[in-house]
């Protein structure tokens, strides 16, 4: 009989989340939209910003003495950089006010002799990844100028070789937001569970089941499991969607490593924090607008902390730390071991016990909190 | 028989867990005690505050730390069981409104322990008995004021109960919904269902009743039989005061 009720009230929860269009538009429409529209914003951060895109850059060659044109011509071939000329009236300093340019070199008089060195400036909003890579370019291109070698790269490609996992690249942009939104949006179930807990709560159709023979564990348990399914069926179609769909409009494949199996005890896991998360929002607010203030603010802000936004590695030392209060960190890189790593089930293990303590918390105070009348 | 019997309850909300006790404990029901005989269809009157619907969550089960005891036909309702016994239509419309009908005739039908065939059964039967066969497979969210107390109606009555308790059943209805309520009413008291019935309108009370019992302040002040009273209102405005009840 127990198992019959617990059926019920989970078919019944589920038609009514089915019935919801803003919860399916939520769990569902939404982290496939932020894959598709973060991956493609993301191309800029990743490997492919190098490659696809060319940064404006102002040449003035003060010099014009045979060294200083070959270093004009380097830079001007260079794949990474797109010549913009100075307009004649403009200021240098103004270059960057009117967003011409994103870099200025300046080959001196007496740099031939060297007398004087190549002068760079940047526009101030771009960013130390972008200035360190235009610095690199421009210093290869001036010491194969300056020691006579033809093609510096070929010389360092006998010193250095970049060693990269086969058929993959890693990491990208896809790598990143398909496992990262897909728990982003896990995260979100909380709206409708509290707003759903909420509402039965001031309708009296939670104490109507209570004047049945039915106990609070029963009534916990059918409100409960439904979300958790969700949950694990939102991850899931998610890595459909990125596997089989995003390819066919981003260009890039999304990888599942050499043990997607893990993916079923992680996304297990996951889907208790998750939950965990939605049963203390359900339990802790009092009006629907405290629930999606609570559960939106609450996702988003681990999300933030945990990498979502901003890439993990891109982070500065003191959010990176930051970021171990976030389940969300500890989620997002428990997928990335699967995913990029390769990692043994015994590195995944601490992140998991981590969500594992968090999910426990969260049910903990909510059973200590909750008022089921 | 007594179908309920109320042996001096006390109750209050600041008793219960999670509530910090303040400096006064206030309480919604004191030494209260009541009976209602089967087969009868019993009113219990009260303004607001009186712990009338307090009352009926006691018997249902919904909140149990109190003193005193509740018997349903004889058993105690700690017993969880007996609770099959009672029908409750509370007094907000408890249904879910994104549900059909025959969703939610099926959902309380399995809380209330009946069999899948029971459920298609009653569920039919109730909802001819509410006149809302026609709208069976349509979502809640649609319907009237006055088909969704009679949904809440149907709900209470999925499991055939013999003890129905209705608090304010007719609130917000058109008369053609109040009428069909009250025609229904009847015809589960003929046949042998004993209603306790709580309502702020006393043409209703009078109309439907047997016996009276009259609640203020968590006490019961009077109890006995309707017809020995002329003019429900003047007696229940005697009983009670005139004094505005703003809880």
């Amino acid at each position: 009989m127990f198992l019959r009720k617990l059926k019920e009230l989970f078919k019944k929860e589920v038609l009514i989340l089915l019935r919801d269009w803003q919860t399916i538009m939520l769990l569902f429409f939404m982290p496939v939209a932020l894959i598709f529209f973060m991956t493609l914003a993301l191309q800029g951060v990743y490997t492919e910003r190098l490659y696809e895109r060319q940064i404006p850059l102002v040449i003035e060659n003060e010099s014009n003495l045979p060294r200083a044109n070959m270093l004009e011509e380097k830079i001007q071939d260079d794949k990474l950089f797109r010549r913009v000329e100075l307009p004649e009236d403009m200021d240098r300093d103004r270059i960057f006010e009117l967003g011409k340019a994103q870099a200025l070199v300046i080959i001196p008089e007496g740099f031939d002799s060297g007398e004087k060195p190549v002068e760079i400036s940047f526009d101030p909003v771009l960013d130390y990844g972008y200035k360190l890579a235009i610095r690199t370019v421009l210093t290869s291109l001036t010491v194969e100028v300056v020691m006579g070698i033809d093609n510096l790269e070929a010389v360092v490609a006998s010193l250095i070789v970049e060693k990269e996992k086969p058929n993959r690249y890693v990491p990208s942009p896809i790598q990143q937001t398909v496992p990262a939104y897909a728990i982003f949006a896990m995260f979100f179930i909380a709206i409708p569970m509290s707003t759903g807990f909420l509402k039965e709560k001031n309708d009296g159709t939670l104490q109507r089941l209570f004047t049945y023979a039915v106990s609070t564990d029963l009534v916990a348990l059918g409100k409960t499991i439904p979300y958790y399914i969700i949950n694990v069926v939102q991850f899931f179609l998610m890595m459909v969607v990125g596997v089989l769909i995003a390819p066919y409009f981003i260009g890039t494949s999304f990888h599942l490593g050499e043990n997607p199996g893990y993916m079923i005890p992680v996304t297990l896991v996951v889907a208790a924090a998750t939950t965990g998360f939605g049963v203390l929002v359900a339990v802790l607010v009092r009006t629907h607008e405290q629930a999606s203030t609570m559960a939106a603010t609450g996702a988003i802000l681990m999300a933030v902390l945990g990498g979502i936004m901003v890439p993990y590695f891109a982070m500065p030392v003191f959010m990176k730390k930051l970021a171990m209060i976030s389940p969300i960190y500890w989620a997002h890189q428990a997928y990335l071991d699967i995913f990029l790593r390769d990692a043994a089930f015994s590195v995944i293990l601490p992140k998991l016990i981590v969500l594992t303590l968090f999910a426990g918390i969260c049910f903990y105070i909510a059973g200590r909190r909750v008022k089921w009348i | 028989m007594k179908a309920l019997e109320i042996s001096n309850i006390t109750f209050s909300y600041n008793d219960q867990p999670g509530k910090s006790v303040g400096k006064t404990q206030e309480y919604a029901l004191r030494d209260f005690s009541m009976t209602v005989e089967s087969g009868r269809f019993h009113a219990l009157l009260g303004p607001n505050g009186a712990g009338k619907t307090t009352l009926m969550r006691l018997i249902t089960g919904q909140m149990r730390n109190y003193k005193g005891e509740v018997a349903i036909f004889g058993r105690k309702n700690s017993d969880k069981d007996v609770l099959s016994n009672i029908g409750y239509a509370p007094q907000p419309i408890s249904v879910y409104t994104t549900l059909t009908a025959l969703e939610n005739l099926r959902v309380f039908g399995v809380m209330a322990g009946l069999s899948d065939d029971k459920i298609k059964q009653r569920s039919g039967e109730v909802l001819e008995e509410t006149g809302l066969l026609s709208y069976a497979k349509k979502r809640v969210s649609t319907y009237s004021g006055g088909m969704l107390r009679r949904l809440n109606l149907a709900v209470a009555l999925m499991h055939s109960p013999r003890l129905l308790l209705l608090d304010e059943p007719t609130v917000g209805v058109d008369p053609q919904s109040r009428n069909h309520i009250y025609e229904t009413l009847k015809r589960m008291n003929a046949a042998g269902v004993t209603i306790l019935l709580c309502t702020h309108i006393m043409d209703e009370a009078q109309r439907l009743c047997a016996v009276v019992t009259v609640a203020d302040k968590g006490c019961v002040i009077f109890s006995g039989e309707m017809k020995e009273i002329g003019n429900l209102e003047k007696f229940f405005l005697e009983k009670t005061g005139c004094a505005l009840r703003d809880y």
